[in-house]
């Protein structure tokens, strides 16, 4: 008897100590290295501005504002940079080689990229899926690094 | 003027309005000068980038993508300026190489130093990892003391006013990950070692 309750009481405990599962999704997958001007992040239905070395979460989307510019590291070592009144939004983003997992989707929505390809685009380019408001981009060939441009009301 | 013209001049007027250049994408080169290659797949057709120096336009999602034409440098180049800017170093990694069964680094290695605080400071990385190994000979517990020490020593090495502490995280692996795999109790130099990813 004495034993269950023992055991009820770290039940309760790790109830406690567990993050909630809306927490647990959040899944560090970047870091914010360059920065110019006014940047905001929104997650979780919050936005707030960006600031160097920050870090980017997966479902995070950034926005750059007029006179704003963001460079990013993803966790494979991808390099994504924007330019001003750009939006993107990280969709999914799975980097485990130990477990050979990989995928990233993010949704380029409008504004000016710059993507250098890193590890995932090494290890699985056929895992990058990258959506535009025109339409999708995939890779066809390992190390595939290119510049976009979208208009804010292409579609 | 014909209905052939008619049509002609209204479809030049209309893609201009339409800005066929506002949605575009671009090859860019790595560092050996070669590109990789990728498609674009609209609702109405698709086209394959496999050229330095070339676009495919977008006009919207329900046209087909253009045949990849040729795009001025220099223009592109305007256009991502702003993003170029802030655009980050890729990564580098230095592997530092020990004396065997000792946390001395060898004489080559201690050169690479310089080197090290150079990549850091040009990132201005606040995001260092110094990872320790061993070989394999030795007790599993003396391997990973030993990886961890030498991880330390490369650690103080490196601490300074510009590069504190917190800038630096510590792993060590014993002989786990070996840069070059070998069978049990083999003393292997090139898995001496500390490896730093300055990011």
């Amino acid at each position: 008897m004495k034993k269950t309750a023992s055991h009820c009481c770290l039940a309760v405990l790790l109830i406690c100590i567990l993050p909630l599962p809306a927490f647990a999704e959040q899944k560090v997958i970047g870091k914010v290295k360059g920065l110019r001007g006014l940047v905001s992040i929104q997650r979780d239905g919050k936005t707030k501005p960006a600031f160097p070395n920050d870090r980017i979460y997966q479902s995070d989307t950034i926005l750059t504002g007029s006179d704003g510019a963001i460079g990013i590291l993803l966790e494979d070592n991808t390099l994504i940079s924007m330019g001003p009144i750009s939006r993107v939004s990280m969709d999914k983003y799975t980097f485990a080689p130990a477990t050979n997992e990989y995928a990233m989707r993010l949704n380029m929505q409008h504004g000016t990229f710059v993507y250098q390809s890193g590890l995932l685009g090494k290890l699985a380019p056929y895992a990058v899926e990258l959506n535009t408001p025109v339409g999708r981009i995939s890779m066809l060939k390992e190390d595939t690094s290119f510049k976009a441009k979208f208009a804010e009301n292409a579609q | 003027m014909n209905w052939k013209s008619v049509i002609v001049l209204a479809a030049a007027i209309l893609m201009a309005g339409c800005g066929t250049k506002e949605n575009f994408v671009v090859l860019s080169p790595t560092n050996d000068g070669s590109v990789g290659a990728l498609k674009v797949v609209t609702e109405k057709g698709s086209e394959v980038l496999t050229e330095d120096g070339k676009a495919i336009f977008i006009g919207d999602r329900n046209s087909a993508p253009s045949t990849p034409t040729p795009i001025n440098a220099a223009e592109t180049q305007l256009v991502f300026q702003d993003a170029l800017r802030v655009h980050p170093l890729m990564p580098e990694s230095f592997i530092l190489y020990f004396q065997f069964n000792s946390n001395e680094l060898t004489d080559e290695s201690k050169k690479q130093i310089n080197n090290i605080l150079v990549a850091i400071k040009k990132r201005q990385s606040r995001d260092i990892s110094v990872i320790g190994h061993t070989d394999r000979t030795g007790r599993d517990e003396y391997k990973r003391k030993l990886s961890l020490e030498r991880a330390q020593l490369v650690y103080n090495i490196l601490r300074s006013e510009e590069v504190t502490g917190e800038d630096m995280t510590i792993i060590y692996h014993g002989e786990g990950n070996p840069l070059i795999p070998t069978a049990d109790n083999i003393a292997e130099p090139r898995n001496r070692r500390v490896e730093v990813m300055v990011r």
